[in-house]
C-alpha cells in the first residue's frame, strides 16, 4: 500500500494496562520440535517478548493469560504465490481508489485463513497494469497495524519475461524478453524497482523469469544487489541454463515442476539443481500440493531432495472461497473464463490448469497426510522457510524474541485417517485479529 | 534433624513439595505477611519446582504472598545467559506459576560493587522478616549454596571463588569447556541459611552418598559445609534410596523409624507454633480462644499436635524460639584455680608414709600383694627326675639313620 495513507494509531492499552498478553499451557513451533513452553506478545510493541527481561528488568507480568488447552501455537503462515482471493484478482485495472479498498479487503479476510503475511503476485500483464498496481502491494508492514489483517512482504511479478512455450495460462501476447535492465525498468517502472528508503525493500520482492530468455541470466547480480529476489519458473532451462542462474543469484524456483522441464535422466532441468553439491547454494523452492498441479509422490520426492527448502504455496487464483462455475477472467485486456469444479480451476475450452483454489492450511494438511511428514516439517514449509527465503528470518515465520507476534493457534482434528490442522485464531502484531 | 528417606528422586522432590506447599498454607500469608522462602538451583531441586508448578496449575497452591530469595549466583555471566541461575528460575519456576516480580530477589553478580551487593542481600533478607523455610540442594563434596569446603561456619552472603571440583562438575552445563565456567560465585553464607527459620534439604542420587554420609554421620565440619545443619534446631533432610548407600544400616532404620512413629500420630516435623504461622497471626489465636473448638486451627494434620515437650516448653517462655547459640553464662570473671578445686594437700603428711609396714599390715586383710608364684597353680610339681624326652640318643640315631 502506498505511505500516503495515513497510519492509524497503533493498539493502545487500558489504563494501568502493559499490552503483554502470555499463552501457556501450548505447544510452540521451535525449529523441528512442538516444545511445551509459554510465549508472551506485546500488541504495544507489536513484538514477542523476552518474557526472562521483562520480569527481571521490568517487574512486569502480563494483562492477560490465555491457557490453549494444549494446542499448537504457530507463527502466522506465510505465503509466497498469491494471485489473488475473495473475489479480487490483484492482475486488475482498476480505479485506484477502488484498488485500495479491495487490497484491503483481502488483507482482512487473509487471516481467517492463518496468513498473516503474503506476496501477492501479478501474473504477466502489459507494462500499464504493473505500474499502476504495484503502488498498492509493497510491503504493508511497516505500520504496524493489527486490525488490518495480512501484510504485503512486496510484490511477486510472475512475468512477463517468461518462456512462451512454458506460458501455462498466461497470456503469451504480453510476454517479452530482456536484453538490460532497461528492459526491466522499463515493463515495471524504475520507482518498483527501488526502495523508497535505504533499509527498505523496493515494491517489487520477487521476480520470476526465464533465465535462458534474452540476457535475463546477467541481469539477475543487479536484481539481487536492490533486494529483489530472483526465482526460476515459466522456463525451458536446461539443468546448465538453470545452475547458471543459480549461480548468478537466483534464490528460488517457481512451482517447481509445472511449467518447466520434467526431469529428465539425461538432463534433469531445472530440477536438477537441487541435486547440486553442499557445496553450492540450493534454491528454494514453491510446491502447490493441492492434488492437481502435483502428484503426491512427486511432491515427497522434492521434499526429500531438500528440505531446507521446501516451500508450500497454493497459486491460488481470486476464486478461492467461492462456489463452483464459471467465471469471468480479465487476463490483462483479455477476457476468458475459468470452469471451478471443486478445488479444480481449469481454462474454459481447454485442459489447462488455471492456477488453484486452495488454501494454505489445505496445503500444509494435504502434505502432512500424503508424506507422513511431522506437524513441525510442514509448518515450517509455510513459516521460517519462506521467511528465509524473502530475507526477513528472525522477524517473520518463527517464534523468537523480538520477532513479530503473528501467531496462528491451531487444533488437530481427525477427519477419516486425515490428521488435519484447523485454524482457531489468528494473532497480528500481538492483537487477536480472527477467532473461529 | 529429620531424615526423610524416599524410594526414588521423584517421590522425594514430590514430598519436598508437598512439604513446602503445606507450610505456605498453614502459614496463611497475606501481603503484609507474607512467607519468606529460600530457593536453591541445580539438578536436585529441579523435581522440587516441577511438582510445585504442577500444583500451582491445578489451583491447590498459591504464590502470590509468597517473596523468594535465591542461594546463589555466578559473577559476570550475563543475567540472561542459558546458564545463569536467573534464567534457572526462570525457565523451572518463576515463568510458570504467579510469583510477584517484585517479591524476587536473586543476587545480582554483575554488579558494580559485588561486596556492595552481597551486604543489600542481607540487609533485604532481615527487612522481609528473615527466611521462614530455606531449601537447599548439595553438592558431591557437601557444599551447601556455593559454600565450598573450608567455608567459614560462620560466613554470610559473599563472593566465593568456587572449588575445582564444583567447576569441574559444572562444565557439563558449558559444553564441557571447563574454561567457560565462571570462576567466581556471589553466594548465602552458611550462616544466612542456619539463621532461616527452616531448612530443608534435598539430595538425591549415589553421587552425593558420600557427602549425606559425612553430614548425618559426622561431626560439624567446614569441608562438608552441609554439616552445619547439625547446628540447626529445624532441619529437614530429604534424600531417595540411592543417597543412602554410605549410611549405617542403624542410622537409615532408625530414621525411618522416627518417620513410622511421627506419622503415626498425625506430624511431619515438630516446629513450634510461632515458626508454622509466624509471628503475626499469634494475637488470632488468642482472639479464637473463646470458641472451645475450633477446627480450622487443628485443621493439617501436620500442625502442632501432638505437642511435644521441646516446644511446648519454648511457647512457655517468652521468646518462643531456641537460641541460635548456646547463652554463655552472664556471669563476671570469677577466679579459678584447678589447686583449689583440689583442695590443699598436707604437705607435711607423706603421700605414701610407710609402705613396707602398710604393706605388711594390709598383708592379712586385703588380697593386695600376696606372695604367688606361677608355679604353685599348676596342680601338683611336675616330677623334674622324669625326663620329658625319654631318650633323645636314641632318637637322634634312628634320624641319622634315615638320613643315610
Amino acid at each position: 500500500m502506498p505511505h500516503s495513507l495515513p497510519p492509524s494509531p497503533k493498539a493502545s492499552p487500558k489504563e494501568g494496562a502493559n499490552g503483554i498478553t502470555k499463552f501457556t499451557n501450548c505447544r510452540i513451533l521451535k525449529g523441528d520440535q512442538l516444545v511445551e513452553e509459554d510465549l508472551w506478545v506485546n500488541s504495544v510493541t507489536g513484538k514477542i517478548v523476552r518474557s526472562q527481561a521483562a520480569f527481571f528488568d521490568d517487574s512486569i507480568l502480563p494483562d492477560e493469560t490465555i491457557n490453549l488447552g494444549g494446542r499448537i501455537l504457530s507463527p502466522g503462515l506465510i505465503e509466497c504465490q498469491l494471485n489473488g482471493a475473495f473475489g479480487f484478482n490483484f492482475s486488475s485495472l482498476l480505479e485506484p481508489a477502488e484498488y485500495a479498498k479491495k487490497v484491503r479487503y483481502v488483507n482482512k479476510q487473509m487471516v481467517g485463513t492463518g496468513v498473516t503475511s503474503y506476496v501477492p503476485t501479478i501474473t504477466s500483464q502489459t507494462s500499464e497494469l504493473y505500474k499502476r498496481t504495484l503502488p498498492f502491494l509493497g510491503p504493508s508492514g511497516h505500520v504496524q497495524m493489527a486490525e488490518d489483517g495480512a501484510e504485503s512482504l512486496g510484490a511477486h511479478c510472475e512475468g512477463p519475461f517468461l518462456s512462451p512455450t512454458k506460458n501455462g495460462i498466461h497470456n503469451v501476447d504480453v510476454l517479452r524478453q530482456a536484453q538490460s535492465f532497461d528492459d526491466l525498468v522499463d515493463c515495471y517502472g524504475i520507482e518498483n524497482l527501488t526502495a523508497e528508503y535505504p533499509d527498505e525493500s523496493p515494491r517489487i520482492k520477487m521476480i520470476t523469469a526465464a533465465p535462458e530468455l534474452g540476457q535475463m541470466t546477467n541481469l539477475i547480480p543487479e536484481l539481487t544487489s536492490r533486494g529483489i529476489i530472483y526465482s526460476i519458473g515459466h522456463s525451458e532451462s536446461t539443468y546448465e541454463e538453470a545452475s547458471a542462474a543459480v549461480a548468478a543469484g537466483a534464490s528460488m524456483i517457481t512451482h517447481l515442476f509445472n511449467a518447466m522441464r520434467p526431469l529428465h535422466h539425461r538432463n534433469p532441468g531445472i530440477f536438477g539443481v537441487l541435486g547440486i553439491a553442499e557445496s553450492q547454494p540450493r534454491p528454494y523452492f514453491g510446491i502447490i500440493s493441492d492434488g492437481e498441479h502435483l502428484h503426491p509422490t512427486t511432491i515427497k520426492i522434492a521434499f526429500n531432495a531438500h528440505p531446507e527448502g521446501f516451500i508450500l504455496v497454493t497459486d491460488a487464483m481470486h476464486l478461492v472461497g467461492l462456489p463452483d462455475g464459471t467465471y469471468q477472467w480479465t487476463n490483462g485486456d483479455c477476457t476468458s473464463h475459468i470452469v471451478k469444479k471443486g478445488p479444480k480451476l481449469i481454462l474454459e475450452g481447454s485442459d489447462r490448469i488455471a492456477g488453484s483454489s486452495i488454501t494454505l492450511i489445505e496445503c500444509v494438511n494435504n502434505f502432512l497426510n500424503w508424506t507422513g511428514a511431522s506437524i513441525p516439517q510442514a509448518l515450517k514449509a509455510v513459516t521460517s522457510t519462506p521467511a528465509a527465503m524473502l530475507g526477513c528470518q528472525g522477524l517473520k515465520g518463527c517464534l523468537d524474541d523480538g520477532a513479530d507476534a503473528d501467531l496462528v493457534v491451531l487444533s488437530e482434528a481427525q477427519n477419516g485417517n486425515r490428521t488435519e490442522l484447523v485454524v482457531d485464531e489468528t494473532w497480528k502484531f500481538g492483537s487477536k485479529v480472527f477467532s473461529r | 534433624m529429620r531424615l526423610i528417606i524416599r524410594d526414588d528422586a521423584e517421590l522425594a522432590s514430590s514430598y519436598v513439595a508437598d512439604y513446602i506447599i503445606d507450610r505456605i498454607k498453614h502459614f496463611n500469608p497475606t501481603a503484609a505477611h507474607p512467607f519468606v522462602l529460600g530457593l536453591p538451583t541445580g539438578s536436585s531441586p529441579m523435581g522440587v519446582y516441577k511438582t510445585l508448578v504442577q500444583r500451582y496449575k491445578a489451583g491447590l497452591i498459591s504464590f502470590e504472598n509468597v517473596v523468594t530469595f535465591n542461594m546463589d549466583e555466578y559473577v559476570g555471566l550475563p543475567r540472561d545467559h542459558p546458564e545463569s541461575y536467573h534464567s534457572f528460575m526462570w525457565k523451572h519456576f518463576f515463568a510458570h506459576v504467579n510469583v510477584k516480580p517484585h517479591n524476587v530477589h536473586i543476587l545480582d553478580g554483575n554488579a558494580a560493587n559485588l561486596e556492595a551487593e552481597c551486604v543489600r542481600y542481607e540487609e533485604k533478607i532481615k527487612a522481609a522478616g528473615g527466611i521462614d523455610l530455606f531449601l537447599g540442594g548439595i553438592g558431591e563434596d557437601g557444599h551447601i549454596a556455593f559454600n565450598e569446603p573450608g567455608s567459614s561456619l560462620a560466613s554470610r552472603t559473599r563472593v566465593k571463588t568456587l572449588a575445582y571440583d564444583t567447576i569441574l562438575a559444572n562444565s557439563r552445563f558449558f559444553d564441557n569447556d571447563v574454561s567457560k565456567v565462571p570462576r567466581m560465585a556471589l553466594t548465602v553464607g552458611v550462616q544466612t541459611v542456619l539463621e532461616a527459620r527452616e531448612v530443608v534439604v534435598i539430595i538425591l542420587g549415589a553421587r552425593k552418598a558420600l557427602a549425606l554420609q559425612k553430614c548425618v554421620e559426622q561431626g560439624v565440619n567446614h569441608m562438608w559445609t552441609l554439616s552445619s545443619l547439625q547446628l540447626h534446631p529445624h532441619p529437614m533432610i530429604v534424600v531417595d534410596e540411592d543417597a543412602t548407600l554410605e549410611l549405617q544400616v542403624k542410622t537409615v532404620k532408625y530414621f525411618k523409624s522416627i518417620e513410622l512413629v511421627a506419622r503415626a500420630q498425625g506430624f511431619e516435623q515438630i516446629l513450634p507454633s510461632t515458626i508454622r504461622t509466624g509471628q503475626a497471626s499469634i494475637p488470632k489465636t488468642v482472639v479464637e480462644e473463646i470458641a472451645p473448638s475450633s477446627p480450622t486451627i487443628i485443621s493439617s494434620p501436620t500442625i502442632l499436635q501432638p505437642q511435644p515437650v521441646t516446644s511446648r516448653l519454648l511457647r512457655a517462655s517468652p521468646a518462643t524460639e531456641y537460641p541460635v547459640r548456646s547463652v554463655s553464662p552472664d556471669l563476671d570473671l570469677v577466679p579459678d584455680r584447678m589447686a583449689d578445686r583440689v583442695g590443699v594437700p598436707d604437705i607435711t603428711r607423706r603421700l605414701t608414709p610407710n609402705p613396707e609396714p602398710s604393706l605388711l599390715h594390709r598383708s592379712g586383710s586385703s588380697a593386695d600383694l600376696v606372695p604367688d608364684r606361677m608355679a604353685e597353680r599348676v596342680k601338683g610339681i611336675p616330677d623334674i627326675t622324669r625326663r620329658l624326652t625319654p631318650n633323645p640318643e636314641q632318637q637322634q640315631q634312628r634320624v641319622a639313620s634315615v638320613g643315610a
